[in-house]
């Protein structure tokens, strides 16, 4: 088996909270080494909030911040003073990629603007994460996650039907962004790859949520409309949607993709007899009695566990399957067999379960190596075996209170 | 600069929708060569779901084809034909990377077997994504995007609010669990390019659509696994408040104060209200433990406020509020325009139409059009032309059904 695929690229991560560390994570996972320049007067949010392993704040203790950093190092530097600010460009001309999510131009001001930082590293690839970009009349505005779905036209879209725009349930701009920044940085090694050139790339997240909505912003590009909210129906595909189940609040969702697949559903529910009911025999019919439809469906599921339904249905060549929280999330067989899930042990919280690595190559497998780091747990690694300081310049940097 | 940051890779991309299209359209952009696979017959089923003009449905007019297949060459081939496998195997051969998103139970059938194509080309990337991969005890369920957005814990966390509670859990529109498995896969598809440069060895990528919307849950997975409780839609992570959409005269618009100082902003845009100064409403905790008392408040005072005088008001401010954007205020945003983000495309038979081109700026190696979405085997001549293949030959393959 061979090296991971970025084994020996170095990553300095000025990230915080989630888009940004979410990018920085693919590469970790990809196996590229990524160094988080954290301050402890300057606290990544995600290290201040709930939930707490066993209820005990600390910023070790944070799941979310241990979920989204997993693989990565972390030093602490006060940027503000000059020599903390000499030691993180000290890194930088010894990394290959400089990521962040600042809002527009913060890296600029702190003396860490790309101009500066390719005469460290003339080669080097830099991104900005923000939410507007770093040009434009907003590029100065405040952008945080959960507003990034309603900004970028997601909410218009989501909702039940005859219902107010809904938001997505999570913070979805935040991981859509960071994702489509760690796909830009793979672009720019590449072409490092061939011709020696680094480059420096500005990615808007609002603009990376607004790219998975051709369907709407195409039919407003054409016919000047946008679909209604229509709740989990589809324009094309009935039944479709996520019906309830025995058991508290448990649903399962439901595709019926062809006219076969309707007869197999049919016949699947012990209903034969409706592919010949007038209201369902084609999909026009379906979409034209789709209420009616969906009532006939959840008389069947209401009485049976969501587990049952998929079993019966997949059986029968149907798409299906149950709605998952988060406790089913972590217990699902089919996940845990294909070894998707992390359960390291970390210092401080000891051994919990992480979400994983959604690919498994063949021959450079990619593998989380490590923890999330506790908060400057690599400070005196980056600054001895990758910087190269002397003792006399350590201690010097702890006197004056940098390496916090 | 010629080309772009993926010039000279060769890509290939094989099936229907969304994922492998997302991820091979992203690097066709980038400048990479990507030749599209459709089946001679009807090609991509992106090609019969819309939005087309006029909603008359048309195969060369689905705005969802356009937008996922720029900068791609488009060949027809069968591959349910012997025929048809063995020019498969001649195209991949000369591939860097091929991509499919061909369910587990079919790839065999239709000759998409790495280990016989990485034995004529041991430099080949492959990058199988499949609802839940190739391997495991449900590798071989059938799905569709709903049932992903489901089975990667994601639907459960939606649709909350009062009243609700006999209401599902709410998806997300459009094809989410598409465009993540694309994006992510391209990723990985990516990392695993870098590696065969260093090494000159290719690789077989097993992506799971579940696993990548597991890998995105947010708090999910968090929750159970550290404060042993979960997320449920109707309270949502709504620690704080207001972190909400709220209906305006013209429109709806997000209010997001999650700072002190940004709510303390927000009271002074509305003058200074005598209600904001109750004790109920005094930290972002206790406004969002008395969210019901505080929506009474807010609701009728929002609902005066036109949408993009509230945003810029709170915007100057340094409160981040957000315009709930509708199709029309993203193509007509000023904003949108400097940065370019979107550009016309001509196509030859849908039309001109403005198109989103891409989320980032390179400084060495832009975003760059160099043809629209391929036309149903419009490229067979050149592209079969360059595998040795005339066109007496593809037109004898054409009437055999291979082509």
């Amino acid at each position: 088996m061979s090296k991971p695929p970025l084994d020996g690229i170095r990553v300095a991560d000025f990230c915080w909270a989630w888009a940004g560390p979410y990018g920085s994570l693919q590469l970790a996972h990809l196996g590229a080494e990524v160094i988080r320049i954290e301050s402890a007067t300057r606290m990544c949010p995600t290290r201040l909030i709930p939930p707490w392993a066993e209820n005990e704040k600390g910023v070790n203790r944070a799941g979310y911040f241990n979920q989204y950093n997993q693989g990565k190092r972390s030093i602490t530097l006060d940027l503000k003073k000059p020599e903390g600010l000499g030691v993180a460009k000290k890194l930088v001309a010894k990394s290959d990629i400089v990521i962040e999510n600042f809002a527009a131009g913060v890296m600029g001001k702190m003396g860490l603007g790309y101009e500066v930082l390719r005469k460290l590293r003339s080669d080097l690839i830099m991104i900005s994460l923000s939410g507007y970009g770093t040009t434009g009349p907003e590029s100065s505005y405040v952008s945080y996650g959960p507003p990034q779905v309603a900004l970028s036209g997601m909410s218009s879209l989501t909702g039940y039907q005859g219902g107010p725009p809904q938001q997505a349930g999570f913070s979805y701009g935040d991981p859509n962004g960071g994702v489509h920044g760690s796909f830009a940085i793979l672009c720019a090694l590449l072409h490092r790859a061939k011709t020696g050139e680094g480059q420096y790339i500005d990615l808007s997240q609002r603009e990376a949520c607004a790219m998975l909505l051709p369907e709407a912003l195409m039919e407003y590009a054409i016919n000047g409309t946008q679909p209604d909210r229509n709740g989990n129906r589809d324009p094309y595909l009935a039944p479709h949607g996520v019906f309830r189940c025995q058991g508290e609040d448990c649903w399962v969702s439901i595709v019926v993709g062809s006219e076969e697949e309707w007869r197999g559903f049919c016949a699947a529910i012990d209903q034969p007899g409706l592919t010949a009911d007038s209201r369902f025999c084609s999909l026009a019919a379906r979409k034209e009695h789709e209420d009616d439809l969906e009532q006939i469906v959840t008389l069947w599921t209401r009485g049976r566990t969501a587990e049952a339904v998929t079993h019966t249905l997949q059986q029968a060549g149907i798409a299906a399957y149950p709605s998952l929280n988060g406790r089913d999330l972590l217990a699902n067989s089919h996940a845990a067999e294909r070894d998707f899930f992390v359960d390291l042990e970390h210092p401080e919280v000891g051994k919990r379960r992480h979400s994983g690595i959604p690919w498994k190559m063949s021959r450079t497998p990619c593998a989380v190596r490590r923890p999330a780091p506790c908060l400057g747990q690599d400070t005196t690694y980056v600054l001895e075996e990758i910087l190269d300081l002397s003792q006399d310049e350590i201690s010097s940097l702890k006197a004056k209170a940098v390496l916090v | 600069m010629p080309g772009g940051a993926l010039a000279g890779f060769r890509i290939v991309e094989y099936g229907d929708m969304v994922s492998a299209a997302y991820a091979a359209k992203l690097m066709a952009d980038m400048g990479a060569e990507v030749v599209k696979v459709e089946n001679p017959v009807g090609g991509d089923t992106a090609r019969q779901r819309g939005p087309f003009p006029g909603r008359i449905p048309h195969p060369e007019k689905s705005g969802l084809f356009l937008y996922l297949n720029t900068n791609k060459r488009g060949i027809t081939l069968n591959l349910e034909t012997q025929r048809g496998q063995e020019i498969f195997r001649r195209l991949i051969a000369q591939a860097d990377l091929f991509l499919h998103n061909i369910h587990p139970t079919r790839m065999s059938a239709l000759g998409i077997d790495y280990e016989r194509l990485a034995q004529r080309n041991p430099a080949l990337v492959m990058t199988s994504i499949t609802p839940f991969g190739l391997s495991g005890p449900q590798s071989h369920y059938h799905a569709h995007d709903l049932t992903l957005w489901n089975a990667g814990g994601l639907c459960y966390l939606n649709g909350g609010g009062p009243g609700s509670e006999d209401l599902p859990p709410l998806k997300v529109f459009g094809q989410q669990a598409g465009f993540q498995a694309g994006i992510h896969a391209a990723v990985a598809s990516l990392g695993a390019l870098f590696a065969r440069v260093r090494d000159g060895l290719g690789q077989h990528i097993d992506f799971s659509m579940q696993e990548c919307l597991m890998a995105i849950s947010e708090f999910a997975g968090i929750m159970p696994a550290y404060a042993n409780q979960i997320v449920v839609r109707f309270t949502g992570n709504k620690a704080i408040r207001p972190l909400d959409i709220m209906e305006c005269k013209d429109g709806w618009i997000y209010l997001c104060c999650v700072e002190e100082h940004q709510w303390k902003g927000f009271v002074d845009i509305m003058g200074n209200p005598e209600w904001a100064t109750e004790p109920l409403f005094a930290t972002r905790l206790e406004r969002a433990e008395n969210w019901d008392a505080l929506k009474l408040f807010l609701e009728p005072w929002v609902k005066e406020q036109t949408v993009q005088d509230l945003y810029h008001k709170a915007q100057a401010r340094r409160i981040p509020f957000a315009p709930v954007s509708t199709m029309g205020d993203l193509l007509d945003s000023e904003h949108l325009k400097v940065r370019g983000f979107f550009a016309e495309i001509a196509h030859p038979q849908a039309g001109t139409f403005p198109y989103p081109t891409a989320p980032y700026h390179f400084s060495a190696t832009p975003w760059m059009l160099r043809r629209p979405a391929p036309c149903l085997g419009q490229h067979n001549a050149e592209v079969y032309g360059e595998l040795g293949i005339d066109t007496r030959e593809i037109e004898h393959l054409r009437q055999g059904e291979v082509i």
